[in-house]
């Protein structure tokens, strides 16, 4: 092509396509809301530090002011009782951690107890986790922070129930309480709502489950629609047992997490289904005609391109299942028990009002003989 | 405009988010004024960009923060299409919340409604081009408008056309979940919702868009119902009342009863109806007007139909015909008009 050619030529435009992919990396669960193991940590740890600067500045505060009223009794007792290294409460960022999955719990008790719909539960579980990783414990208490995700998720996700209906039914909580922290977590969210989750990819695998391993004749001879039907019931048990209390919501993308539940719940079915899916052209050029489970070598040595397609197949399949497992994984890992939370709430608050603990203190060190 | 951030929790780190934010917009007129918001015209102070914000109050209702608040910003967060408004940034001051919009200074009822503007059929193509590829954006990301209405599509300075106003957005609705039935501006409320259906898809905006697009070609509003009653009546004397023949089960939702049954109108009804429509136009408003809703068209196939492929081709969006300048009074009652909904 001459130069004069290039200048005259009209640009043609790109056809540009954008895929769902393309469309999931552009939602703000995506952009703002993914992490990697190390930046989710990341994150976690200075909501942590900033929650425990706060917190020293609280205790310095009160300890400051309970020592100018009983200056001799802060002389005395310097060394041991109302030494300000021991006095102070400061939660760890692992105690933090385990206190958020406690909470947790509680959101799922919560919404079930309103018989809210799934998608409520699920949505007031991520803006509650969200919030924690930008706040600390050590700033706001979860529990009133638990209840206004519960309700700016209700309202959210078009179940909107009236605030005196909502607090009418809990213990110890007033409209001022959820209404006065609302645009507190909304702001904390980076104003985004909206929250995909595994349970919509997990109805799309079970419609596809059986468009690819009942059609046009079942491939599996102990599969069937009601076996996929109980496979399917069980991942929906699996992912409220496991995922949504876990962090994987931020680690991985939900049609993930929904494999995840499935290779849990049944390891021989799904990974049929992903090497039926992913290992198409071995399949078509493969010897035998079904595929083994393990160790199988594309036996096809005559066409390099063939080859090629088949290693990447194979290739992503292999990324793929490494990512299923992991999230099972990190799925899996312990949850707190109920004792452990109960500690550390006692903890949590000592740490939202120190002023509270050093008075105890004090009325203990004058009162006992 | 120097409010200056007295944020009820000014305590640390809460406050270092947004007072930045909040001075990189000036806000220089108020143009309108609605229950739940105030909207202002101003600058990025950066690029000199005109902008329009919409300070959304909260504190006012005993609900706290207003369902139609929550879902515009819920949804204008995901979408980012050049047929979609453009959400170009939010922050707080004091407890409100701040939507900056792009600054859209004309809505397509305006132009309907100056008679004094001829509409060649191109220009009449590409808004509904537009229209159906912001349409088509929000569906693939299973949004569902449920206001499509002439001034809910609002007109960029450069000719684009913007799908606005995500108050009675929603998510696609899950397999059991009940829909809401009241929803859409009536006059371009489908049948089903007439009927009073608890499921519905996508078909409710591809219906909306459709009776816009008659709106275009008449430039009088199709199916002007006076009430919820009457437009039953005005949508069937025009299309045909369905029967379970021609939409099975029709017959069972709610609010079926007592119609009176006029026939569908033939093809020659139509074409005297809309005299300028080609074939090809009037079979894409036939495909999105069917009664029964999985007839209808969805987005993919309207934008693919051949009324878009035949010539003439959709005039450029730079070309198309513009609001006529008057006083600028008039920008303020763009922007009260497109928060006014009558549902």
């Amino acid at each position: 092509m001459t130069e004069q050619e290039k200048e005259v030529e009209e640009p043609v435009p790109k056809r540009v396509t954008i895929s769902n992919d393309d469309l999931y990396r552009r939602s703000t669960q995506f952009e703002l809301w993914s992490f990697t193991q190390e930046s989710l940590d990341k994150a976690k740890q200075k909501a942590n530090k900033t929650g425990q600067l706060l917190a020293q500045e609280r205790f310095n505060q009160a300890f400051n002011k309970s020592k100018s009223e009983n200056p001799e009794l802060f002389e005395r007792y310097k060394d041991d009782e109302l030494n300000p290294q021991t006095l102070i409460t400061l939660l760890t960022y692992e105690e933090e951690s385990k206190f958020i999955q406690f909470y947790c719990q509680n959101i799922v008790q919560t919404t079930d107890y309103f018989r809210m719909p799934t998608q409520v539960k699920l949505t007031a579980i991520s803006l509650f986790k969200k919030f924690y990783l930008i706040n600390s414990m050590m700033e706001y208490h979860p529990k009133n922070i638990m209840y206004t995700s519960v309700f700016l998720a209700a309202k959210s996700e078009n179940y909107f129930i009236s605030i005196e209906s909502f607090v009418q039914r809990l213990k110890d909580v007033k409209p001022s309480d959820i209404l006065d922290l609302e645009f507190k977590i909304l702001q904390s969210l980076k104003f985004t709502l909206l929250v995909h989750h595994a349970f919509r990819p997990l109805y799309g695998f079970f419609l596809d489950f059986q468009a690819v391993l009942l059609h046009p004749s079942p491939l599996m001879y102990d599969v069937s629609v009601d076996t996929l039907g109980a496979l399917y019931d069980k991942a929906k048990i699996w992912l409220n047992e496991n995922a949504i209390l876990s962090d994987v919501a931020f680690l991985f993308t939900p049609p993930q997490i929904a494999l995840a539940a499935m290779y849990d719940v049944n390891r021989r079915v799904t990974d049929r289904y992903l090497k039926k899916k992913f290992l198409t052209t071995s399949a078509v050029h493969n010897d035998h005609e079904e595929i083994g489970d393990e160790n199988e070598e594309p036996t096809n040595d005559d066409n390099n391109e063939i080859d090629d397609q088949i290693k990447s197949e194979r290739n992503q399949y292999e990324i793929l299942v490494r990512t299923i497992r992991k999230c099972i994984r990190i799925s899996k890992q312990e949850k707190p028990t109920s004792e452990e939370s109960k500690e550390i709430d006692k903890r949590c608050k000592s740490a939202l009002s120190p002023d509270k603990v050093i008075e105890r203190k004090i009325k203990k060190l004058t009162t006992s003989p | 405009m120097a409010t200056e951030v007295a944020n009820a929790v000014s305590n640390g780190i809460s406050s270092e988010v947004k007072s930045p934010v909040q001075s990189k917009y000036s806000k220089d007129k108020k143009v309108g004024e609605g229950t739940y918001a105030v909207v202002y015209l101003g600058n990025q102070i950066s690029t000199k960009r005109k902008i329009a914000i919409k300070e959304i109050k909260t504190g006012l209702f005993k609900d706290g923060l207003d369902m139609s608040a929550i879902r515009e910003v819920k949804y204008l967060q995901e979408l980012k299409h050049p047929n979609v408004i453009e959400l170009i940034d939010v922050f707080s001051t004091s407890n409100n919340l701040n939507l900056v919009l792009e600054f859209l200074p004309c809505d397509l009822e305006v132009l309907i409604k100056d008679t004094s503007i001829v509409f060649k059929s191109s220009d009449i193509k590409s808004w509904l081009l537009m229209t159906l590829r912001g349409v088509h954006h929000c569906h693939r990301n299973f949004i569902l408008h449920r206001d499509l209405k002439p001034n809910n599509l609002l007109l960029a300075p450069d000719g684009q056309l913007k799908i606005a106003d995500f108050g009675l957005a929603r998510s696609l609705g899950n397999p059991n979940e009940e829909l809401s039935s009241n929803v859409v501006t009536r006059w371009y409320r489908a049948p089903e919702l007439l009927f009073g259906a608890k499921h519905y898809t996508v078909a409710v905006d591809i219906w909306s868009v459709g009776i816009i697009f008659a709106e275009l070609m008449l430039r009088t509003p199709y199916l002007p119902g006076k009430d919820d009653i009457d437009q039953l009546d005005v949508t069937f004397r025009a299309l045909g009342t369905p029967t379970d023949q021609i939409w099975p089960n029709v017959s069972n939702l709610p609010q079926y009863n007592a119609l009176k049954i006029y026939p569908p109108p033939s093809r020659q009804e139509l074409r005297n109806r809309f005299s300028a429509a080609t074939d090809n136009a009037l079979d894409l408003l036939i495909l999105m007007t069917q009664m029964d809703p999985s007839r209808r068209c969805d987005s993919t196939q309207a934008l693919l139909h051949e009324f878009f492929t035949e010539a003439p081709r959709a005039t450029d969006p730079k070309d198309l015909p513009k609001k006529k300048e008057k006083k600028p009074v008039n920008e303020g009652n763009d922007n009260s008009n497109a928060k006014r909904r009558k549902v």
